[in-house]
């Protein structure tokens, strides 16, 4: 079986077919960037793309990916425009957001869906969208102002 | 702090030639400045304070002409390492291209103060300014040495020097390919030492600018590596089984099944330390350990008595009021008795706030390389030297033998003093000679690591007829933060011979109140508590800006004026952070039905001055109590870096909020009932309030602290808040809308 992760295809070892695409990209393919925080989808921190939408990575199986494309937080700007950062992280850098940084790529890949999805979001649609993602630091303000900033440059 | 007869002076020596720190580059070092520390203890937490000539061993010259600075603070999101940067960029008068700051290894330099209290800018900027100020002569002396021009001719320039011909040499030509370290009568006496960063603001160059952190990049990138995302060749992989409940003791594990997965290296029991784990498993790959975790099927003898009633009793400030059996007087003053004879209006109240987790994002993690000639470590800590300790003790080595590599930490909020993950990595690592990593799960962090205690106000004061504080009679019970993972039998003598200062942080109210009385008990439970975001500073000022607001109402005087007309006269500080925030908020503008504003303030450790409004709305048909709003106005003295300030009072009032609206930790059957987010949920950023920040800087102030700042007046900034819109008076966290509307359900 093979997948792909940020535009390459990958084997996956039989042995690891019904493992979560989480502990897969960390334990296997050494992307790192792509975080564990509380393992049943209730902290956003491992949120990756699966086919440019947003996806919890720690709820989801290797096995069940099939044909789709995965996109983690080392591959989004190369998948955006080949550039070496997506608006939004462009807009993070600007806006001054990460404290500790630790939900930060969780927090970047759903909102970079968002704006996929809706590149003009309302406070209210940031507010939603945003809300499956945790930030114990709790910069939540700098993150809608980041948001709104890179949706106005898109 | 300096005594020059220190025996560990020898120590500072012996380091710097050890670790071959002084390879590189040009370096001050001072070898008779050494505190003494406590070495020779078993494994306690680095609490001194840095002596006045720490810094020498921090910021190095290279023969690049680059900065390098050894951050004596660790990281982890606060940004203290950008600050402190900027001072030394201040002295050296270099842009932040010019400086490498670097989270110092435990070798890379002496033991210094573990990163709690929001003292990294208050007790740094002073010994950093002072070590990279006597670098930036020592490299003046070497202009002057080779333009054979006196050193009052040198003058300052970028990265270097201006000569009195118009030429300029920078730092770049003046370092030395050999080594150098300045010390002893190399270093320029205090009072002749020019000091760049105790300008005033207007001439600084670096201080005051919105540095961003160098980090930003490799973060958003998902470069940056977490002590999670390290791995080393031919590393093992292990997890460890806590007891379930506290005090629960092993019976039996089912050993060879575990061992019989392929994969598993091996099976460790070890009864001895709860702290380091039961039950260790070790395996070849990270994707056989939750089977084997299931194969062992652990058994338990676990003591279901306590709970939540039981815990709650013994925190009951009633009932030790009632038994006038407190341990410790804080503080007495005037006649109490006499004082509640002028109140005209009276209010008592009582006030708890629960067991609080920290819910940082990253679960701790540690690895461990046990190996003859070292043993090596890589962990996020608050404290590198406690865990180069602990690790010692485990391993039965010395603590010279032991390196801790640090990293940035996914949030520490006190809650990473201690790596236990790290210390049972070292563990394993000893046991099946292998590089060992051992991560903690979100269930493992919430159950196993330690806790805000439980606090219980009461409070019975009143209002003279003229408006001001009639009488202020306190009594508190918690439990000590200092000893809280102390062993019972000691911690107890200790709590009885001193109140905890962590605990009791900022129990004394800022007004002028002659007759009054605080008392405080510590109350030890089998619940580890430890330190967590301001400690005791939040819960108190909960109780004592609520009961300041309960006695305005009463007396029918504005909560803003009445604050204003009880604080003693020199308060300007506090007092002009107050009339900040009502301008900016719009303080006494008219509200809609089920909406309120509410006001709160406090000094945060007698330096820093901040005062919070909040609006809040009750939504009836979701059942949801809301903060919209929140504008805080400082005064931490001199800012280094408005953004990163700006930042952690943002993270301070959105932690305000969460701990009043959403957060406690409560006990069952002998166990911590919270295990993931859905029982503990910290504030989403669909309820979290815009926050507006203001920063109030008095001319030629130093700097104070700013990393839990922010966050006493928050509770019962809401508390009044939510007054204001039901007319119901919360006096107890959290603050649902179904506690608020207790009485009518």
């Amino acid at each position: 079986m093979d997948i792909f992760i940020n535009g390459s295809s990958v084997a996956v070892p039989e042995k690891l077919h019904d493992v979560t695409l989480l502990n897969f990209l960390r334990d296997f393919t050494g992307l790192t960037g792509t975080k564990f925080g509380c393992g049943i989808g209730l902290c956003g921190a491992c949120t990756v793309h699966v086919d440019g939408v947003a996806t919890r990575s720690c709820q989801t199986y290797v096995a069940d990916i099939g044909d789709a494309q995965v996109t983690t937080i080392e591959g989004l700007a190369q998948t955006f425009s080949g550039g070496a950062l997506h608006p939004i992280q462009q807009a993070w850098i600007d806006e001054g957001v990460p404290q500790c940084g630790y939900c930060q790529a969780g927090q970047i890949m759903t909102a970079s869906a968002l704006l996929r999805r809706n590149p003009d979001p309302t406070d209210t649609d940031i507010r939603e969208e945003m809300n499956g993602n945790l930030c114990r630091c709790g910069i939540y303000d700098r993150i809608r102002r980041a948001i709104t900033s890179a949706a106005q440059e898109l | 702090m300096g005594k020059n007869t220190d025996p560990k002076s020898i120590s500072r020596r012996h380091f710097l030639k050890k670790s071959s720190w002084i390879a590189a580059g040009i370096t001050v070092a001072s070898f008779g400045a050494y505190r003494v520390v406590r070495a020779n203890m078993p494994a306690l937490p680095t609490f001194d304070d840095p002596g006045a000539t720490d810094g020498l061993t921090w910021v190095q010259a290279l023969n690049d002409g680059r900065i390098r600075f050894f951050c004596p603070r660790m990281e982890m999101g606060q940004g203290a390492g950008l600050g402190l940067s900027q001072v030394v960029a201040e002295e050296l008068n270099i842009d932040q291209s010019d400086i490498d700051c670097i989270l110092p290894d435990t070798d890379q330099t002496p033991p210094f103060q573990m990163t709690v209290g929001s003292q990294s800018i208050a007790h740094f900027f002073d010994p950093v300014s002072w070590a990279a100020a006597q670098l930036r002569e020592a490299l003046r002396r070497l202009a002057a040495q080779k333009s054979g021009l006196p050193v009052d001719q040198i003058k300052d320039g970028r990265a270097g020097f201006s000569l009195p011909d118009g030429t300029t040499v920078g730092y770049d030509a003046l370092v030395p390919a050999a080594p150098v370290v300045v010390s002893g009568d190399q270093l320029v006496p205090d009072d002749a030492l020019l000091r760049h960063a105790l300008n005033g603001t207007d001439r600084h160059q670096a201080i005051g600018q919105s540095w961003r952190h160098p980090e930003l990049k490799s973060i958003v990138t998902g470069q940056m590596t977490y002590a999670r995302d390290v791995s080393i060749p031919d590393m093992a992989y292990g997890a460890v089984i806590y007891p379930p409940a506290f005090g629960a003791g092993f019976i039996k594990a089912d050993t060879a099944k575990a061992r019989a997965i392929p994969g598993i290296i091996g099976v460790e029991i070890n009864k001895g330390d709860g702290f380091v784990g039961i039950v260790g498993i070790v395996a070849d790959n990270p994707f056989v350990l939750a089977d084997a975790i299931e194969a062992l099927n652990v058994q338990w003898q676990v003591d279901e008595n306590l709970n939540q009633t039981e815990i709650d009793a013994r925190f009951d400030v009633e009932k030790i009021r009632a038994d006038n059996d407190f341990d410790h007087t804080l503080l007495s003053s005037g006649d109490l008795a006499a004082g509640r004879q002028n109140a005209r209006m009276r209010v008592a109240g009582r006030y708890d706030t629960p067991f609080m987790a920290h819910a940082a994002i990253e679960p701790r993690s540690g690895l461990a390389w046990v190996r003859d000639d070292k043993v090596e470590v890589w962990c996020g800590t608050q404290d590198s030297y406690f865990v180069q300790k602990r690790v010692a003790k485990i391993v039965g080595r010395k603590v010279d033998d032991v390196v801790v590599h640090t990293h940035r930490m996914g949030g520490g909020f006190g809650g990473r003093v201690p790596c236990q993950a790290s210390e049972a990595a070292a563990r394993l690592s000893a046991t099946f000679n292998r590089p060992v990593r051992v991560q903690w799960d979100r269930e493992t962090e919430f159950q196993n690591n330690y806790f805000q205690p439980r606090f219980s106000h009461y409070i019975d004061a009143g209002v003279t007829a003229d408006g001001t504080i009639s009488h202020w009679d306190h009594d508190v019970v918690s439990s000590s933060i200092l000893t809280g993972l102390v062993p019972s039998f000691i911690g107890k003598v200790i709590d009885m011979a001193k109140a905890d200062d962590g605990t009791v942080r900022g129990i004394i109210p800022q007004y002028t109140i002659p007759d009054r009385r605080i008392r405080y008990s510590a109350v030890r439970t089998p619940v580890p508590v430890n330190a967590w975001r301001g400690l005791g500073s939040a819960p108190n000022a909960f109780a004592i800006e609520s009961m300041m607001d309960e006695l305005a109402i009463k007396a029918g005087i504005d909560p803003l004026q009445f604050r204003l007309q009880n604080l003693p006269p020199d308060s300007d500080r506090l007092a002009n952070v107050l009339r900040r925030v009502a301008e900016i908020s719009g303080w006494g503008k008219p509200t809609l039905a089920n909406t309120g504003h509410g006001l709160a303030c406090a000094v945060y450790k007698d330096e820093t001055a901040v005062a919070v409004v909040v609006d809040i709305q009750i939504d009836h048909t979701t059942r949801e109590v809301r903060v919209t709003r929140v504008w805080c106005a400082q005064d931490c003295g001199l800012v280094l870096n408005p953004h990163q300030v700006e930042s952690q009072i943002m993270g301070n009032i959105i932690w305000g909020c969460s701990m009043s609206l959403k957060e406690q930790i409560t006990f069952a059957a002998g166990r911590v009932e919270q295990d993931n987010f859905h029982l503990y949920e910290p504030l989403r950023h669909a309820s979290a309030p815009a926050v507006t920040v203001e920063l109030v800087v008095p001319i030629d102030t130093a700097p104070s602290a700013v990393g839990e700042a922010a966050l006493p007046p928050v509770p019962a900034a809401i508390a009044n808040a939510t007054f204001a819109a039901t007319g119901r008076r919360n006096r107890r966290l959290p603050m649902t809308y179904e506690n608020i509307f207790a009485d009518t359900e």
